[in-house]
């Protein structure tokens, strides 16, 4: 009886200790507020989070901002009212807009990191333009951009004219005008290159592809389709195939780099894609936040282009070159 | 091209003035004048536009969202509102994708349909159950829809490059889609089902006057869940439609699409407050929408203006209506 009672408290007490072990190990909550939890690009980052969560013994929980730009404010309105937390990682929906709040959330102490996109009035800078904010894990939209257009002039320099149809995501978003003025300003410059159509594909395959189709009536001899994301190329080559084109002698570049967009490529379907890093973001991110939390120096930005084990622009003689590469993201 | 309406009283055609017959019949027909002078206007502004080629185009591109508004009619000419029907097309969608990826392709060309008409069954069930408003209804059914889509994919892409699949919205019988003539024919069933059978003057009875349809022995919660489920039928046959076309199930596809379906409805001319319409009025409002769009793209005109064109003309559209409405 009395061996057995001093079992039980054992055991009890090696209970207590391991639950205490537990409150110690996940010590912080981070909330990932996700510009929308059901795109396929978020959920990688918040893959990413969780990852790092995982080995920092950090609590982290997604919230949907539904790719509205209100809710995700009020989100993080009610994160810093409700005290639940003491991080947030955000993939802001107006990165912009959602400045003023994440001031409040940084006043009130919490550490927050972006990505995907900086947050501030500036598209194109990545040091922090809020006060505060601990980290930016993105890309600077502009460089990206300019790089797949010297990927198109490139394609077309034995070539005049050599016509180019742009897909770009929707115009009303600051970071697809950002992208898009800087590829009218890089083809602009080149004598030989005509842009004969503008398509807002709305990351939507189906849209992109009605788009398509209805430039294909137009102008059947196109060189290049130049799309700020793989999901427009998906609709795009439909279209191409569908019209009777040779998909093999026309240049198709996206942006994104999913596991669609790779097979396309290794199957010589496409030619190209943008590298994008949603895993290693949120990775990094998240990182960001814990070492602010636990007083450790914190880097002011990371470049999501030097994270990568690839060029920015992925070809098909790029993956020759590193069977190993394996995308973020499925699509 | 006939309206099956209940109007008050029929005026001798001998008893209006010329003028005022002919502004009438303006009014009645606004629809297909604006197309016509949209259409008129689109071949002196490009040469690609009135060719066999892009009609065709134009019908295949808007053959989805037509088969929704055809079925969408009988709800709102019924008197109610479906606002899950974008939702249960990425349902359907999903659902057909994955079953054609894990099961067999026609499998899941099949379940697509069966999934929207069993949605849109629950539709009806919540409405006439629960008495519930149908725009509130289906509003919160949505939601739960958009997250079985969700559930279904994990918020990722499926792609099903299979040719047993792809023949659905891709294929074609000489020049014309089959998409094209899927939709001809439901377009006409639906016709035939709101202006030759006595399910369609029940539909008429309920919109217009639902108490006296139920004094006059209608039984109007079947009329009401038969509409929906069969707009969840539609929703799920253009769902089909379009994972076939892209080769790839997206759990946000279908998002707006109801709008798009009800701006359609309404712009032809059915009334929103139901008891009158046509499914005839709904294929020209969806033609109307698909033409604007098919301009900009062939004229490559800035994608800021579209919007606020298209907007404007169903200002113009509704307008016309409006004023037919107030004589």
């Amino acid at each position: 009886m009395m061996k057995s009672n001093v079992l039980a408290l054992a055991v009890g007490l090696a209970g207590l200790l391991s639950s205490a072990a537990l409150v110690q190990a996940a010590e912080y909550k981070v909330a990932f507020l996700a510009a929308s939890s059901q795109n396929g690009y978020n959920q990688a980052i918040y893959e990413g989070v969780k990852k790092a969560a995982a080995a920092r013994g950090v609590e982290v929980e997604i919230f949907n901002g539904e790719f509205d730009a209100t809710k995700q404010y009020s989100q993080v309105e009610d994160i810093v009212a409700g005290g639940k937390f003491q991080g947030i990682v955000i993939a802001p929906n107006d990165s912009i807009g959602i400045a003023t709040a994440i001031e409040e959330a940084t006043k009130a102490g919490l550490k927050v990191a972006t990505t995907l996109f900086p947050i501030g009035p500036k598209l194109d800078v990545l040091e922090p333009q809020v006060p505060g904010l601990v980290t930016t894990v993105a890309s600077n939209p502009a460089i990206g951009a300019k790089a797949q257009a010297d990927a198109v002039i490139d394609f077309c320099k034995d070539k005049n004219p050599c016509k180019v149809v742009i897909i770009i995501g929707q115009k009303i978003y600051p970071f697809d005008n950002l992208r898009y003025d800087t590829y009218l300003k890089a083809l602009g410059e080149q004598k030989n290159i005509e842009i004969v159509a503008t398509v807002e594909g709305n990351y939507d395959p189906d849209k992109s592809m009605t788009g398509m189709q209805d430039v294909l009536q137009a102008h059947k001899d196109i060189n290049v389709v130049l799309s700020n994301a793989d999901q427009h190329l998906v609709g795009a080559e439909i279209a191409i195939n569908d019209a009777g084109l040779d998909l093999k002698s026309l240049y198709l570049i996206g942006g994104g780099a999913n596991q669609i967009a790779i097979d396309a490529i290794k199957a010589g379907r496409w030619d190209a894609t943008l590298a994008q890093l949603p895993m290693s973001e949120g990775e990094y991110a998240l990182n960001g936040v814990v070492d602010a939390l636990e007083g450790k120096p914190t880097p002011a930005f990371t470049d999501e282009m030097s994270l990568g084990t690839v060029p920015p622009i992925i070809t098909k003689s790029v993956l020759d070159a590193h069977p190993e590469y394996k995308p973020e993201w499925q699509g | 091209m006939t309206d099956i309406s209940t109007p008050a009283r029929q005026t001798s055609a001998r008893s209006v003035p010329i003028s005022r017959q002919a502004v009438i019949w303006l009014q009645r027909y606004g629809i297909l004048i604006i197309i016509a002078l949209l259409m008129v206007g689109l071949s002196f502004l490009s040469d690609s536009f009135l060719t066999p080629r892009n009609l065709l185009n134009i019908l295949n591109q808007s053959a989805p969202l037509a088969i929704i508004a055809c079925a969408l009619t009988l709800v709102i000419v019924g008197g109610g509102f479906d606002l899950s029907a974008g939702a249960v097309f990425g349902v359907a969608s999903v659902s057909a994708a994955w079953v054609a990826v894990n099961v067999d392709p026609m499998l899941g060309i099949l379940i697509g349909p069966l999934v929207g008409l069993a949605l849109g069954i629950v539709n009806g069930l919540i409405i006439t159950g629960f008495n519930v408003h149908s725009f509130l209804a289906t509003l919160a059914s949505s939601m739960v829809f958009r997250g079985i889509a969700i559930l279904i994919t994990g918020g990722a892409l499926i792609p099903v490059r299979m040719e047993e699949f792809a023949w659905l919205g891709r294929g074609k019988i000489g020049i014309v889609n089959i998409a094209v003539i899927v939709f001809v024919l439901f377009a006409a069933a639906i016709m035939f089902l709101l202006n030759r059978t006595t399910f369609g003057r029940r539909v008429f009875a309920v919109g217009g006057n639902e108490e006296a349809a139920i004094l006059s022995g209608v039984r109007t919660n079947w009329v009401k869940i038969a509409t929906f489920g069969l707009t969840g039928f539609a929703a799920g046959l253009a769902g089909v439609i379009a994972v076939s076309r892209i080769s790839m199930g997206q759990p946000q596809a279908g998002a707006g699409m109801e709008l798009d379906a009800i701006a359609a409805v309404i712009l032809g001319g059915t009334s929103i407050y139901g008891g009158k319409g046509a499914v005839w009025r709904s294929i020209a409002g969806v033609l109307l929408l698909a033409l604007i769009g098919n301009g900009f793209n062939i004229l490559n005109v800035n994608p800021f203006f579209k919007d606020l064109t298209t907007g404007l003309i169903i200002v113009v559209a509704v307008a016309l209506s409006a004023g037919r409405k107030r004589r």
